[in-house]
């Protein structure tokens, strides 16, 4: 186990940065996730603390230990590949076997290792296989398997989920996350889906173009975002903007209800929608509108829960309105928060 | 609208008769000669003629009782081992070096795989200036270097021809195995390495772990290729030696052709190359079923 430190480090392949400047502190035992859309540099990143990749500038320091030109074998990680990377023509007890053999452990040791991976993520039944006889799912587990054997300070993660289909993703979430809390092994984990990010992460690190944009946890990054791209990026449907001239408001489609599902007396930015398209959802209805007359005409979505009453119809005009508090105010030029209610809002470059 | 699922009652004699043109073709050119030659094999068929005397098993008995036979039968296998053996390693270790990123790869690969695609006729030809005892650069070049202190009688003496004839054959013959081990060397994917980089394995273990496994059913399914290719090889052997000195590099394909096309006793000659056949076919056999083996693995 053991913290990260990311000292200013910087990636440049000829001809493109794909990691500029990020600084970074990962927690002893945290579970930190790198979220942000394809090519924000989060992969190169994780790939950089793997030893896979070697900084332009900037230093790593793992454990203490300055890191950023040992060998991938000397900083005792583990990664865990989106295409999993299992070998093809080792069974499951051999693929998980494979750091040990390597590091000439001895048989007996090599084998209760192997066994207390397997169980530790259920594939016990699964040793004889070669892994195109397993599921998505037990490759999945598998490569964690091989990872643990090692007992491994850190964990790298780069989009390990992705490979597998919608349900067994969640299921695999909720696993992985619970795996993590046993072992308490200080993990990185690289992500483009938002949900997986606000799920499984202690903290998140919001990137773009190669750059941070915010650090924080779940409900920092999605409550107070620290500027419109994390505002839009984490959420779905995403936060309304509305330009109001040099500021830019913003609130959450789920916040932003029928007038009349406000308690009297509650201090609240109205404003009518007109609504040109319903969503039923089942859990909850979006509706499709444009804001005007207190707010610049401009399209938002509302996200309203079955148990709120509404009857409104496709182009009819409603009152809706949300709570002040829950308003946030963006600088429509640099599009970076403004108001910070407290402390938690970190702006990229303050981390 | 017809179900495209359903064979139609015209469908089937359809498709009967567009194989018609290729089954004919292969009748034509493959089966008919085939059946030829058995028949033949067992004909006394002399000069100037093509069919003769009924002699059963005669021409087969003869020539497993001819000295000529079993000392062909030795050369091909030496022929056909040593070529494919240093074959295989010359162009596992060059697709190797061919695999790493250098600068100029795609020149370098080029280059060498040029000899593959030299007519033979041509490569022959200097390789028989290049083998001369006298003006060949080779005895020039091993006499200036001091390995050798007289010219080497490459293709002119008993002992040295097979070598001679081999280092040809490895030479046009190399870069289909690179070309080969090269196209699964980059079919592996990177990430395996990278895996085994961070769980501490070395280059030469990542070599051992990694790369040979991938490699190797496509290198046995080359090396028996190779073999059985080498096997029925002609050109090369008659253009550079003729299968001399004496006997020295007659393999069973210039001993068919000699017997023949030079003593024209053509019931022996198809009784030889009866032979060879069979021993091609059990090679040819082993090599479809290791390949049904290795693709039911894939």
């Amino acid at each position: 186990m053991a913290q990260v430190e990311i000292r200013r480090i910087s990636k440049t392949f000829v001809g493109h940065t794909a990691v500029s400047d990020i600084d970074l502190v990962v927690n002893d035992g945290e579970f930190l996730v790198l979220l942000g859309p394809s090519g924000c540099g989060k992969s190169t990143l994780l790939r950089m603390i793997a030893g896979l990749e070697l900084p332009t500038l900037g230093d790593i320091v793992i454990g203490g230990k300055v890191a950023t030109r040992l060998q991938p074998k000397d900083r005792n990680v583990a990664m865990v590949f989106q295409n999993y990377a299992l070998y093809p023509h080792l069974t499951i007890y051999d693929n998980i076997a494979f750091p040990l053999r390597v590091q000439r452990v001895e048989k007996s040791k090599i084998d209760q290792k192997v066994r207390w991976a397997a169980n530790l993520v259920g594939i016990e039944s699964l040793l004889k296989r070669k892994p195109r006889q397993t599921s998505g799912g037990e490759r999945q587990r598998t490569a964690l398997a091989r990872s643990l054997v090692r007992d491994p300070q850190l964990f790298l993660l780069d989009e390990p989920l992705s490979n597998l289909d919608a349900k067994l993703r969640h299921s695999s979430r909720e696993e992985l996350r619970r795996f993590q809390d046993r072992v308490g092994v200080t993990s990185i984990y690289v992500t483009h889906d938002q949900v997986e990010a606000m799920g499984l992460g202690d903290r998140i690190v919001v990137m773009k173009a190669g750059k941070v944009r915010q650090v924080g946890t779940p409900k920092e990054i999605y409550g107070y975002p620290a500027d419109t791209f994390v505002a839009t990026f984490i959420g779905s449907p995403p936060m309304n903007l509305v330009e109001t001239g040099p500021v830019t408001v913003g609130f959450r489609p789920e916040l932003f209800l029928p007038r009349a599902s406000f308690e009297p007396g509650a201090e609240l930015m109205e404003a009518p929608l007109r609504i040109r398209r319903i969503e039923y959802l089942g859990g909850d209805r979006l509706i499709y509108g444009t804001v005007s007359s207190s707010l610049p005409e401009t399209e938002v979505i509302s996200r309203i829960p079955s148990s709120i009453p509404f009857d409104g119809a496709e182009g009819e005009e409603v009152a809706f309105a949300v709570l002040t508090e829950e308003v946030r105010r963006f600088d429509s030029e640099t599009g970076l928060a403004i108001t910070a209610p407290n402390t938690l809002v970190r702006r990229a470059g303050h981390v | 609208m017809s179900d495209a699922r359903t064979v139609q009652p015209g469908d089937r004699t359809l498709a009967y008769l567009t194989l018609v043109p290729s089954a004919a073709l292969l009748i034509l050119l493959s089966a008919v000669p085939t059946v030829t030659v058995f028949a033949t094999a067992m004909q006394d068929v002399g000069l100037g003629a093509l069919s003769g005397p009924w002699v059963g098993f005669e021409n087969f008995i003869w020539a497993l009782n001819n000295g000529a036979f079993w000392t062909a039968l030795w050369n091909t296998f030496v022929w056909v081992f040593g070529s494919v053996a240093v074959e295989m390693v010359l162009g596992l270790g060059i697709a190797l070096l061919l695999h790493q990123s250098f600068a100029m790869r795609g020149i370098a690969r080029a280059i060498l795989l040029a000899p593959y695609l030299v007519p033979t006729i041509v490569a022959v030809l200097v390789w028989r200036y290049m083998f001369h005892d006298i003006v060949g650069i080779l005895n020039f070049f091993l006499m200036d270097i001091g390995v050798i202190d007289r010219p080497l009688q490459w293709l002119s003496s008993t002992s040295w021809a097979m070598v001679s004839v081999i280092i040809v054959g490895v030479w046009k013959f190399f870069p289909f195995v690179v070309l080969a081990l090269l196209g699964i060397l980059q079919s592996i994917p990177q990430e395996q390495y990278e895996a085994a980089k961070i769980d501490g394995a070395s280059a030469f273990q990542q070599f051992w772990r990694i790369t040979l496994p991938y490699v190797m059913p496509v290198f046995i399914l080359t090396a028996l290729l190779r073999t059985i290719w080498t096997f029925h090889k002609f050109e090369i052997i008659y253009l550079l030696t003729g299968g001399g000195p004496l006997d020295a590099t007659t393999t069973l394909p210039i001993l068919v052709y000699q017997k023949g096309f030079v003593d024209f006793e053509l019931g022996r000659a198809a009784a030889i190359a009866i032979l060879t056949f069979v021993i091609l076919a059990a090679l040819i056999a082993v090599y479809f079923l290791l390949m049904r083996r290795a693709e039911s693995k894939q």
